[in-house]
């Protein structure tokens, strides 16, 4: 019985552990030799180490920011960052190893799936697997569920959403690359799939983006930290500006205000730079394991790949897309308090990656005008839809945070306005 | 003979380069060469003094800017990132020049 205690209080509830043990497992089953299996389950540990110091470091970014947005503007300001809602969840929270687990279920479910229908995608983007595991986790708990059930429920829902949403962009992804190779394995699908029907009925297929000659001034943008850093610094700079010397002067100290709101701004980058690091060593393993193992079991798998795979097909789009993605999250921005909604500020990170994907598809189904048009609607629906959310993170003890990709968000519904009400029904 | 170093480079070093990563350690394993493989964010590209960076053509006039110095660094544009064929046809020639293959 000790033995089995001590292995669930010290290693199955130890997030890095777990992780490192799940990196071990897929390495050891695809026979690496031994110093492989070491520097890479040791690599894990520490992606995982790395991951919470980054969260660490946004969640002090988060406090102050959310303090002088409330004393400068009177509302809640929240920041839109599924990374730092991850962080959050798997340090803050503690629910890291449940994460980690529900990870892996969501992996076994969708080769499951693959292996016995027809279809046949193997979502292979680590990073949008572990958005998907934290927001099933965060939300089942919410919902009431724990333990074993957790794990489970998370692995079912997020399993089919990893199949269904390849499933859903693989028509247009086919227009897109011309050929049935790649699908796109990425949580914000709901969200293109909304952008192309937009574009379908107000663009014009003739006239691609391809063809226009866009800015030179423009391309820094594909520069994804730096984007960020262009959006955040005047954002803190102007809420600091509004709270006034006295307010900041509590965090700022000797400091002056303007100033030390400029360097929270980088902090706050520095911080998603960490994380991101985190994951980067977290996944590198874990990733190429998962892909092997799949293929051997699914041997006409399509690979689910990130959004980014589909950038060199239209570049101009991924740039029309993120701009016009961009203008209208600040709309939206601007519009959802009027409604009693917490303000939304623009995810970067988000705004890029499915801003650009977001071009790309509305590009293909109504040209340039298409991609302007659907690109503002849908910057305003990935901004609408998280500020819904908002009251349940708070209530859960997240800071000033909001979770991106609108798929997660979907399932979170799901959860909250769905399973939520059954469960509380049948108690 | 010294291990090479090849980069694979997308916008925030996560998905996309680490999907490039597989494919090319596939081409590496088939060639029967070893090389360190590693993958990162464009904006640390630079440092890491890769012998070969890989990465998507969309990013070709980003890399323009980095002044790279391309006797100590190739670079190699990819349209399809996760296309071997494409890999192993743009990779072979720059392997054959550094007197890898």
């Amino acid at each position: 019985m000790d033995i089995i205690n001590f292995i669930i209080q010290n290693i199955l509830t130890e997030a890095s552990i777990t992780i490192a043990l799940i990196a071990m497992l897929g390495l050891i089953l695809q026979k690496k030799e031994i110093g492989r299996v070491i520097s890479g389950t040791f690599k894990t540990l520490l992606g995982f180490q790395v991951l919470s110091a980054g969260s660490g470091i946004i969640v002090q970014v988060l406090i102050y920011f959310g303090q002088i947005f409330s004393e400068g503007f009177q509302m809640e300001g929240i920041i839109p960052s599924i990374e730092s809602i991850n962080g959050q969840a798997m340090t803050e929270l503690g629910l890291g190893s449940q994460i980690a687990f529900t990870f892996l279920a969501i992996f076994v479910v969708n080769v499951i799936i693959a292996r016995f229908t027809k279809f046949k995608f193997i979502f292979l983007t680590g990073q949008a697997v572990l958005w998907m595991a934290t927001m099933c986790t965060v939300f089942g708990y919410f919902a009431g569920l724990r333990g074993l059930t957790l794990i489970i429920v998370g692995g079912i829902v997020g399993g089919i959403f990893a199949v269904l949403m390849p499933a859903i962009a693989q028509p247009t992804v086919k227009k897109i690359t011309g050929s049935n190779d790649i699908a796109l394995g990425h949580f914000c699908t709901i969200g293109y799939m909304f952008t192309a029907l937009i574009a379908k009925f107000t663009g014009n297929v003739k006239n691609s983006t391809e063809d226009i000659e866009l800015p030179k001034s423009l391309e820094f943008l594909q520069d994804t930290y730096l984007s960020v850093m262009v959006v955040m610094v005047p954002m803190f700079m102007i809420t600091a500006f509004f709270a006034g010397p006295e307010f900041c002067a509590e965090f700022a100290g000797s400091k002056h205000y303007l100033m030390h709101a400029f360097l929270q701004a980088i902090q706050f980058v520095v911080g998603i730079y960490v994380l991101l690091a985190g994951v980067r060593l977290l996944l590198g393993e874990i990733v190429p394991a998962f892909r092997g193992i799949a293929l051997r079991l699914v041997p006409d798998a399509i690979p689910a790949l990130d959004c980014p795979v589909l950038f060199s097909y239209a570049p101009n789009a991924v740039i029309v897309g993120f701009v016009f993605t961009t203008i209208g999250s600040v709309i939206a921005m601007l519009v959802l308090p009027m409604f009693g909604l917490a303000m939304i500020l623009p995810g970067m990170l988000t705004n890029f990656f499915a801003g650009g994907t977001a071009g790309i598809f509305g590009n293909a189904w109504g040209g340039r005008r298409g991609a302007m048009i659907s690109g503002i609607a849908h910057g305003f629906f990935i901004t609408l839809l998280p500020a819904l959310l908002v009251g349940i993170f708070n209530s859960l003890g997240f800071i000033n945070a909001t979770a991106t990709d609108v798929d997660t968000i979907v399932v979170a519904m799901l959860y909250a306005w769905i399973l939520m009400p059954l469960l509380t029904m049948s108690n | 003979m010294k291990k090479i170093k090849i980069l694979m480079v997308c916008g925030a070093g996560l998905g996309s380069s680490l999907a490039c990563e597989m494919i090319v350690e596939e081409v590496i394993d088939d060639l029967k060469i070893k090389a360190n493989l590693e993958h990162s964010d464009i904006s640390s590209a630079k440092g890491y003094n890769a012998d070969i960076i890989i990465t998507a053509s969309n990013f070709q006039k980003q890399f323009e800017k980095f002044s790279i110095d391309e006797t100590k660094t190739k670079l190699i544009y990819l349209k399809n990132i996760v296309s071997k064929v494409e890999i192993k046809d743009k990779l072979v020639p720059v392997l054959t020049e550094l007197e890898i293959l």
